[in-house]
């Protein structure tokens, strides 16, 4: 494994095609924590949370030959978790608003390490409460900045939207954030 | 670091003008960080294998299936060929009436046969 440490992501993606899984365990291992933050962000910190991770990679292995190499592998990868973590978003709530008089809030589930020390715990408990608070479209945006730490630019390529969207969005789910964590 | 600190980065954060990634630092600080579970990587690729075992399987049976449906299109084009030899044999053509049955009826016959009078 330590030979693949040192390869490209153009060399691992290509070692990947012609079916050498280890390269393609190479490309789990440097971007699954881009990946749980963005659908531990967006879904809340849970097991299920983690199934999803597994299907980004895994639709990641099966449309490889699609990556072109125009854009950054971590970005191709981004966009997979975003697809994947709304799509699951819309099944939630469609699941939830047939099937449960409750709302959606019951939906997400926290599920925080037991290697935390109590004040991370509360820090992360915060984070995602206030994160599961905001409207999807919103927290997507929120998390691309937050726990990605992306420039608006960035964000916009990413999720296919205009930057003036992304603006817009980010000002009023700065807004929003005010409110819920004033009520946190 | 305090709730009330914490509060205030999450929205600093989050302001156009700020740097992402000085936000970014500030909460992994705090400990708000996100990680999948140990052996996150054994289980994506044990899932690839597995698919691909599922696929290997799918493929056979296919190949299976066209194997059957080969042999099953062979015979039934003998069993055609042998028919048409047939019948022009015995009705000496091969028209529509011949492959009918009525080569050699009368129009007379077909009335009395399609309605007995």
């Amino acid at each position: 494994m330590e030979s693949y440490r040192q390869k490209s992501d153009a060399e691992l993606v290509k070692f990947s095609l012609e079916g050498d899984k280890q390269a393609f365990g190479e490309i789990v291992n440097r971007y699954q924590g881009m990946v749980a933050r963005t659908v531990k962000g967006m879904l809340g910190d849970s097991v299920f949370s983690e199934d999803i991770g597994q299907d980004v990679f895994i639709k990641l292995y099966y449309s490889l030959s699609d990556f072109r190499g125009e854009a950054k592998l971590s970005t191709y990868i981004q966009k997979i978790a975003v697809n994947l973590t709304l799509n699951e978003i819309k099944r939630r709530k469609r699941f939830f608003s047939t099937f449960s008089q409750k709302g959606n809030n019951e939906m997400y589930e926290f599920e925080v390490a037991d290697y935390d020390t109590e004040e991370k715990k509360e820090a992360r408990e915060l984070v995602g409460k206030a994160l599961m608070s905001l409207d999807p479209k919103f927290r997507v945006i929120v998390t691309m900045r937050m726990l990605q730490g992306y420039s608006t630019k960035e964000t916009a390529e990413i999720l296919d939207l205009p930057l003036g969207t992304v603006l817009s969005r980010l000002s009023r789910a700065q807004e929003q954030m005010k409110e819920i964590l004033g009520k946190l | 670091m305090r709730i009330s600190e914490l509060k205030l980065l999450i929205i600093r954060s989050l302001d156009i003008d700020g740097d992402p990634e000085k936000g970014l630092r500030g909460l992994e600080e705090a400990g708000v960080d996100y990680r999948f579970s140990d052996g996150f990587r054994d289980k994506v690729l044990g899932r690839i294998a597995s698919a691909g075992n599922t696929v290997v399987r799918e493929m056979e049976s296919v190949r299976n299936l066209n194997n059957v449906f080969s042999r099953i299109a062979l015979t039934g084009v003998a069993a055609i060929v042998i028919l048409l030899i047939s019948i022009f044999m015995v009705q000496g053509s091969l028209s529509l009436d011949s492959f009918l049955g009525l080569g050699n009826s009368y129009d007379e016959s077909l009335v009395y046969l399609l309605t007995g009078n």
